[in-house]
């Protein structure tokens, strides 16, 4: 998100540094679960170890869940799904329920753009509903919910969502905070 | 600052290096640059010190609130709970916790405040019955004169090197219990109003079930795909959707009137019948009671088979509307009867215990019957749904119906309070022990609710549910009873007095003795007693309601001016854009050649 400067409040990143700093341990255990060969026990040299995404999508946390490429790839620093320790404490305290607001709009826009542009076009929304139904609705039904979906939300009239689009819904939907959120 | 706080202070900003090159550039003495380098070692090792003890304080709070959390109530119960069936189930585990601890609250202030001065310093109280197992039940009995009901405290002041007045403590106790109550609810209800309702936009749904609706917190395998198929069939159905004939929408109509009516004449029905109850006194009415209450609501479940609604909220809100209205007649009937018969009788020697008997029966009862409920509406429903039927499958858990049942325990417990005390303590035991059994219930017989309703909403149904029928109705049973009932004259704190108010005149008249008390005495006297207080107060709420009525008219209108110039822009931008392209498209050759030497010249 280059091109939007995002401020956190002081008690906001309190927040988000709570879960960071106490479930540091948890999470480094789960984190070495999923690569025992790969991951070492002890961290203080920061070795550069990066799990791959076949073997994070096997977490349980996410292992049913229908954007969980998108997820891991979102948070991975080279896009293509491995991460790291770093991005593994990143994603899990993105997606986690002290996270404020602000932060948790911009990575479910990045998940939800799949060839990202920044922009959430026609053929992302198309992407997203056939993860969201297994791909078992007819390709009319696929279309109009789609253009439905870019009618309702897009205020600018390029049928294509923005960032702020996304935004401006986002505020609109009060279950979004729980609903987008992993318990680990 | 003197000029040499300011030139420590700019030295101290500058590194090691530079300090010692700007200090040797000082026309300064030597014992003065020895001073200066002294005063800035010691800055700076204030400045570390000073964040050390930040970031210890710091360690330490997160090691605190961590600590709590991991101490919470039931927090590893409800991660499991959230994550195996979703938000919406487990809003009502939320609420059940949330009024257990008004329930905890309650019975510490009591205990503390009107029981434990009785027990250790007033007069003992003997009783001639002795304990059988039946108390437990009835209430009667063994617990008649304890501290359990009103009738055991007595009215005086305990005198032991400070006063103690126990009329006081109890009356005080109760109102401000209740006060305390009533602002929690209406803080909870206000901010969840805001956040829950008011910013939600109604139009937008399509968008919403596609990008927000999604619970990524789910794990299960069966519920993932059991969600996927409910979205999938939802949205073909929007799809599908065709607009319905004039005579379709009539029939509908016409059944929804109809179940309305029938509803409406069996309430009416089960409430006329408590008023031709003789004898109110015995087990009999709470168990009648506790059926009409689990009976019913199946009958009103069975009429929603028949209607039609056009979304999935408006029918569990009709259902609450329903099962609402029956609970409150009921409870209704049985209040006016206590006020006005049971008070009035002459035979009772303690009318207010019996009333207090009474109402910790209907608790005890209202748990055997969650229980038999439980077992029945869920357990069973599961050995037929898999074994016998299976075309029916397991059930879901009828969240709305729960936290209904939750409400109108609640409700019990709050118009309790003012004849038994204690009666909080039992409330905390039923709801600990409903707590687990609907965990078991739930994991062991439901399936994962089939439509995801919008589940904040819902629950800001559920707190306005219960402050406004049931907080209001218990607040002003309990504020009639202290103003207008005549307090038995043989037993409990009031015994003696006109009405139990009258316990604060009394005192506010022996305040009037005390020098520098005028004041309270002044505030009583013209601003409690009088009418036209109230009647100020009320016009100014409604005068500042209106304006900010007219504030959010006024944003509304701003909103949508905002939006329409959202649009104009987007096609200012579009209009721009196809200007450049066609500039573009029009001078090819020379934008080639401008470029070129453009490149020559930076190359150079």
């Amino acid at each position: 998100m280059g091109n939007k400067q995002t401020t956190f409040t002081e008690e906001q990143l309190e927040a988000y540094q709570v879960m960071l700093e106490s479930e540091e341990q948890r999470l480094h255990g789960r984190f070495r679960e999923l690569a025992p060969h790969l991951v070492p026990l002890d961290y203080t040299n920061n070795p550069d170890v990066k799990v791959p995404l076949t073997l994070i999508v096997t977490m349980p946390e996410l292992k049913e869940n229908p954007f969980r490429e998108r997820i891991v790839e979102t948070f991975s620093e080279d896009g293509q799904g491995n991460l790291s320790f770093n991005d593994f404490v990143d994603m899990f305290s993105a997606l986690c329920e002290a996270s404020p607001r602000e932060l948790k709009t911009i990575y479910a826009f990045k998940i939800y753009d799949f060839n990202r542009d920044n922009f959430i076009c026609k053929e992302d929304m198309d992407k997203t509903l056939n993860k969201l139904t297994k791909g078992e609705l007819t390709a009319e039904e696929v279309a109009l919910v789609c253009n439905k979906a870019i009618e309702e939300a897009d205020l600018d009239g390029d049928s294509k969502l923005s960032f702020a689009d996304f935004e401006n819904m986002i505020s609109k939907a009060p279950d979004f905070l729980s609903n987008f959120h992993i318990r680990i | 600052m003197t000029d040499e706080q300011n030139l420590v202070k700019e030295l101290v900003g500058m590194s090691t290096l530079e300090q010692t090159r700007a200090i040797r550039e000082l026309t300064m003495s030597f014992e003065e640059k020895k001073n200066i380098r002294w005063i800035i070692n010691g800055t700076k090792a204030l400045a570390v010190v000073q964040k050390w003890l930040c970031q210890f304080f710091r360690r330490c709070s997160y090691t605190m609130r961590s600590a709590r959390q991991a101490l919470e109530l039931w927090h590893g119960i409800m991660k499991e709970i959230g994550g195996k069936f979703g938000t919406s189930v487990l809003t009502y585990f939320l609420f059940l916790k949330w009024l257990l601890l008004f329930n905890i609250f309650s019975f510490v202030v009591n205990f503390s405040f009107i029981t434990v001065p009785l027990l250790v310093y007033g007069p003992n109280i003997t009783s001639n019955v002795s304990f059988r197992g039946l108390e437990l039940l009835t209430g009667a009995g063994y617990f008649t004169h304890t501290v359990m009901y009103y009738g055991a405290y007595s009215n005086e002041t305990l005198r032991h090197g400070v006063e103690y007045n126990l009329q006081l403590a109890y009356f005080f106790t109760i109102v401000v219990y209740m006060v305390l109550c009533g602002i929690a609810l209406t803080f909870s209800m206000a901010s969840s109003f805001k956040k829950n309702f008011v910013l939600v936009d109604p139009a937008s749904t399509s968008a919403w079930q596609l990008l927000c609706s999604w619970d990524f917190s789910l794990t299960g395998e069966k519920t993932v795909t059991q969600r996927k198929n409910n979205l999938r069939e939802s949205l073909s159905e929007k799809a599908q959707q065709k607009l319905l004939t004039l005579r379709e929408k009539l029939k509908h109509s016409g059944i929804h009137l109809g179940s309305w009516l029938v509803s409406t004449a069996l309430v009416a029905g089960c409430a006329s019948s408590f008023s031709l109850q003789q004898e109110a006194e015995t087990l009999l009415v709470p168990f009648v009671v506790s059926l009409m209450n689990l009976v019913i609501p199946l009958f009103f479940s069975l009429f929603n088979k028949f209607e039609h609604y056009s979304n999935n909220r408006s029918q569990i809100y009709s259902q609450v509307v329903r099962n609402v209205l029956l609970r409150m007649s009921i409870l209704g009937v049985l209040c006016y009867h206590w006020m006005n018969e049971v008070s009035q009788r002459e035979s009772f020697l303690c009318w207010e215990s019996m009333v207090g008997q009474a109402l910790y029966r209907l608790v005890i009862v209202d748990f055997l019957f969650l229980m038999l409920g439980s077992f029945f509406g869920e357990f069973l429903r599961n050995v037929i749904g898999t074994k016998l039927h299976r075309r029916l499958g397991p059930p879901e858990f009828d969240v709305a119906r729960n936290v209904l049942d939750l409400i109108y325990a609640q409700t019990l417990a709050w118009i309790g309070l003012y004849f038994s005390p204690l009666l909080p303590s039992i409330q905390i035991l039923k709801f600990f022990i409903l707590f687990y059994l609907k965990k078991v219930s739930l994991t062991q017989n439901c399936q994962p609710p089939c439509r995801t309703g919008r589940a904040a909403q819902m629950q800001t149904i559920f707190i306005f549910l219960l402050f406004i029928p049931f907080y209001v109705g218990a607040i002003s049973i309990v504020g009639y009873t202290a103003w207008s009932l005549n307090p038995s004259q043989n037993c409990g704190p009031f015994r003696g007095l006109d009405r139990s108010f009258s316990v604060v005149e009394l005192w506010m008249a022996g305040l009037q003795t005390l020098p520098g008390s005028g004041w309270a005495v002044w505030i009583f006297e013209n601003i409690i007693k009088s009418e036209i207080f109230y009647f100020l107060i009320t016009l100014i709420i409604l005068a500042i309601t209106y304006v900010f009525y007219q504030l959010i008219q006024g944003r509304k209108m701003l909103i949508d001016l905002l939006k329409q110039r959202i649009v104009n822009e987007g096609k200012d931008k579009s209009f721009l854009l196809d200007k450049l392209q066609n500039l573009q498209k029009s001078r090819p050759k020379k934008d080639t050649k401008h470029g070129r030497v453009c490149y020559q010249t930076f190359s150079l």
